[in-house]
């Protein structure tokens, strides 16, 4: 340290820092140079791959779906079996059948969810949904949404209290997906303010996933918390439920919020014209 | 004598040791500021990569918008411009383009295109702008998102307050109609006003990039390239490094002094409140965020103004050195303009951050860096001319400045590999690699320069912003 101050006091330091300064920066632009470059190529390296992977998840799909082959005779495949193994590949596959069963209904739709169960791919999505990172979790329960995995509703419902926004958004989402209405009641008891983008992404998850059965929206209505009573109060109108009109009537005569009672009249206003 | 050698000889170190403390500051800040920008635009897309913008697409409860397009003499491109405003991914919003007094034939060929006809809209004036020739609207239902003003002359920020007048939405986007929009720009703009309870989100910026010598069809951008000309390829780095790594940190700090002209969202309410765009300035997109901020921290009303990362409008450079110059005088002029008007708040803590850092950093590197550079030149040839020059030092310290600048934009370079890789080429790589070394050579002084010119005209008392010509995109 005294070595250091009297370098200092010396005015001697200029020079050696200014020469250790232009190494450090050379050496660090250099080092980004080859991270780029390196970077660069795992993306070409990561395209073909997946290029060539999605071929053979195309055969193998169409031959699940459409040819009934079942996991256990796919796996009998050497090259499916060690290809399993790899990770990058059972991502590419996750997305891909995610993909197709956005695209299918009916049986279609539950050979590929049959095929996600057998495969161990749902392992996969449990263990991301016990990850420590939010954006793991994230897709962990977009997947389980995906394939209407009803197991893990209570995992997902917690989630939907995380102090992460993005967490907190999917988690509402796909618990509105896997259990409609029955999702409301956890709402309803909510305490923290829910954002105009949750809120919005509540509604949609409800217009998305078709959930006819809207019984208990009503229910949020005799909130404490305000802004779940705005959600209860846009989803009234969103979703154009008429059969709610009474509870709303009663909340804008009730309420002493001016802007939930505005809210109200205006809901009133397009439900009832 | 001797005691005059003496006397040189410390004025020489205290030379030395300010030049150094300035440059040692400056790179630090820089890096500070890349470090913070960098975690936020990875926790930016992290978040980004779960959202799911169909449901502001599909949704009545969607900010409504109005766009306001200021346009003077842009007679050529107005028809496609306009065209593919109207058709950007959204509901909720209406298109006010506002023809300012335009010489050329752009008010004939909107007329034409639109069908358009002129309504007797009463307009509440609450900002005093210009004379309004007329108010037009289409005949034709499916432009019926669609408002043409015209209006006499009065320059861009009038344009604007005409706009902020007629838009009927609570919320106002501002762009320059030649500039290419992402179809799903407004979507990605409108999210952060929903997105805060506690604060009032008063105003969104968007990122711009050059479009120089990028493919465009039908007003959309269909490919990236780097352009040819080196004086816009070298504007792609420089954009590069104050989006990706400069406004990113200052949005994080809530401490953004400037959003774009060319591309920014803002609650009308508090953007009419606060007197909506100064015509005093030619820098009016900073003093306007700049004004809006302290009217509310003036009253004590919590806000925040938000920024989006990802390349949603595209822009023409200047790609001769005359317009550059004009721009960038233009620039200077803005920033000593609004710096002066708002000289309260410079370190005055009533301010918070933006009167203690955000205030203090554009004076010290944004305003006073070209002067500091230029006096630093002059020392310097004084000192050749009386052999004070220390050649091994000034020629480490050159190198010095030389190497951060290289090191700057490449980490610029791979902040933009790692987030939105526009530039997959290898070619484009290594095109913008080579710019990065040319840069500090001839770049440089050059904007230096521009940048002096600034302080000249604001001096002589220039008004304005000049013609700026515009050569147009590549087409398909």
């Amino acid at each position: 340290m005294e070595k250091l101050w009297n370098l200092y006091k010396s005015d001697d330091w200029v020079h050696p820092f200014l020469i250790v300064s232009i190494y450090i920066f050379i050496a660090a632009s250099f080092i980004l140079y080859l991270l780029i470059i390196a970077s660069r190529n795992k993306k070409i390296r990561q395209t073909k791959l997946k290029i060539e992977y999605d071929v053979l998840i195309d055969t193998l799909m169409s031959s699940v779906i459409f040819e009934d082959s079942s996991f256990t005779i796919v796996s009998e495949n050497q090259k499916f079996k060690k290809l399993f193994e790899n990770t990058y590949f059972r991502e590419v596959l996750t997305e891909s059948i995610i993909n197709l069963h956005k695209n299918y209904e009916g049986v279609y739709a539950q050979k590929i969810e049959q095929f996600y169960k057998d495969s161990g791919l749902i392992n996969d999505s449990f263990k991301k949904l016990r990850s420590l990172k939010w954006e793991v979790k994230c897709k962990a329960i977009s997947e389980l949404a995906e394939f209407k995995i009803t197991e893990a509703f209570t995992d997902i419902i917690s989630l939907s209290n995380a102090r992460n926004k993005t967490l907190k958004v999917t988690a509402i989402s796909a618990a509105i997906k896997l259990a409609g209405a029955e999702s409301i009641k956890y709402l309803t008891s909510y305490t923290d303010s829910i954002d105009d983008w949750t809120q919005l992404n509540i509604i949609g998850a409800f217009k998305k996933h078709d959930i006819g059965d809207t019984k208990g929206v009503e229910f949020l209505l005799e909130s404490e918390n305000t802004t779940v009573v705005a959600l209860g109060l846009k989803l009234i109108k969103e979703l154009k439920l008429t059969q709610k009109v009474p509870f709303v009537e009663q909340l804008a005569n009730k309420t002493p919020n001016l802007m939930l009672q505005n809210e109200a009249q205006s809901v009133l206003q397009t439900l009832t014209v | 004598m001797t005691f005059f050698t003496y006397e040189i000889t410390e004025f020489v170190d205290l030379y030395i040791v300010l030049i150094l403390a300035y440059a040692i500051l400056i790179m630090s800040s820089y890096l500070i500021l890349a470090h913070l920008s960098t975690k936020e635009l990875r926790n930016y897309l992290k978040r980004n990569s779960f959202i799911d913008y169909e449901v502001l697409l599909s949704s009545e409860f969607a900010p409504k918008l109005s766009l306001i397009a200021p346009a003077y003499n842009e007679g050529f491109t107005i028809e496609e411009n306009v065209k593919s405003l109207l058709s950007l991914n959204y509901n909720n919003y209406q298109v006010i383009v506002v023809n300012d007094g335009s010489k050329d034939n752009s008010m004939e060929i909107l007329a034409k295109t639109y069908d358009l006809v002129l309504t007797d809209l009463i307009i509440d004036a609450k900002i005093e702008t210009k004379e309004i020739k007329g108010v037009y609207k289409s005949r034709n239902a499916a432009y019926k998102k669609l408002i043409v003003v015209d209006k006499e002359n009065g320059g861009k920020a009038d344009a604007l307050n005409v706009g902020l007048n007629i838009a009927e939405h609570p919320y106002v986007v501002c762009i320059d109609v030649d500039c290419i929009l992402d179809k799903d720009s407004l979507l990605k703009l409108a999210k952060p006003f929903l997105e805060s309870h506690e604060k009032r989100i008063i105003a969104t910026g968007g990122v711009v990039r050059i479009a120089n010598q990028c493919v465009i069809k039908n007003g959309r951008l269909i490919e990236v390239n780097v352009p040819n000309v080196m004086l816009s390829r070298i504007q792609v780095l420089e954009y590069l490094r104050a989006f990706l790594l400069g406004r990113m940190a200052w949005g994080r700090l809530d401490g953004l002094l400037l959003i774009s002209g060319a591309f920014g969202a803002f609650d009308k309410e508090i953007a009419i409140l606060s007197g909506g765009y100064s015509t005093k300035t030619v820098g009016e997109d900073m003093e306007l965020i700049v004004r809006m901020r302290r009217y509310m921290l003036e009253r004590k009303l919590s806000y925040t103004v938000s920024y989006i990362p990802d390349p949603l409008c595209w822009t023409e450079a200047p790609e001769d050195f005359k317009i550059f110059k004009k721009q960038r005088s233009r620039w200077m002029r803005g920033t000593i303009e609004t710096l002066s008007i708002h000289r309260k708040m410079f370190l005055n803590p009533k301010y918070k951050l933006l009167g203690m850092l955000s205030v203090p950093y554009w004076t010290l590197f944004e305003f006073l860096a070209p002067a500091i550079e230029f006096i630093g030149l002059v020392i310097t040839v004084l000192f050749i001319i009386f052999g004070l020059i220390n050649w091994h030092f000034f020629f480490l310290l050159a190198l010095f400045v030389y190497t951060f600048a290289i090191l700057f934009s490449v980490i610029a370079l791979f902040s933009e590999e790692k987030t939105y890789h526009k530039y997959p080429k290898q070619t484009d790589f290594f095109k913008l690699l080579m710019a990065a070394f040319i840069e500090p050579l001839y770049f440089h002084p050059l904007a230096v320069y521009a940048a002096l010119v600034g302080y000249k005209e604001k001096i002589m008392g220039t008004k304005g912003w000049g013609e700026m010509t515009r050569k147009g995109f590549t087409k398909k």
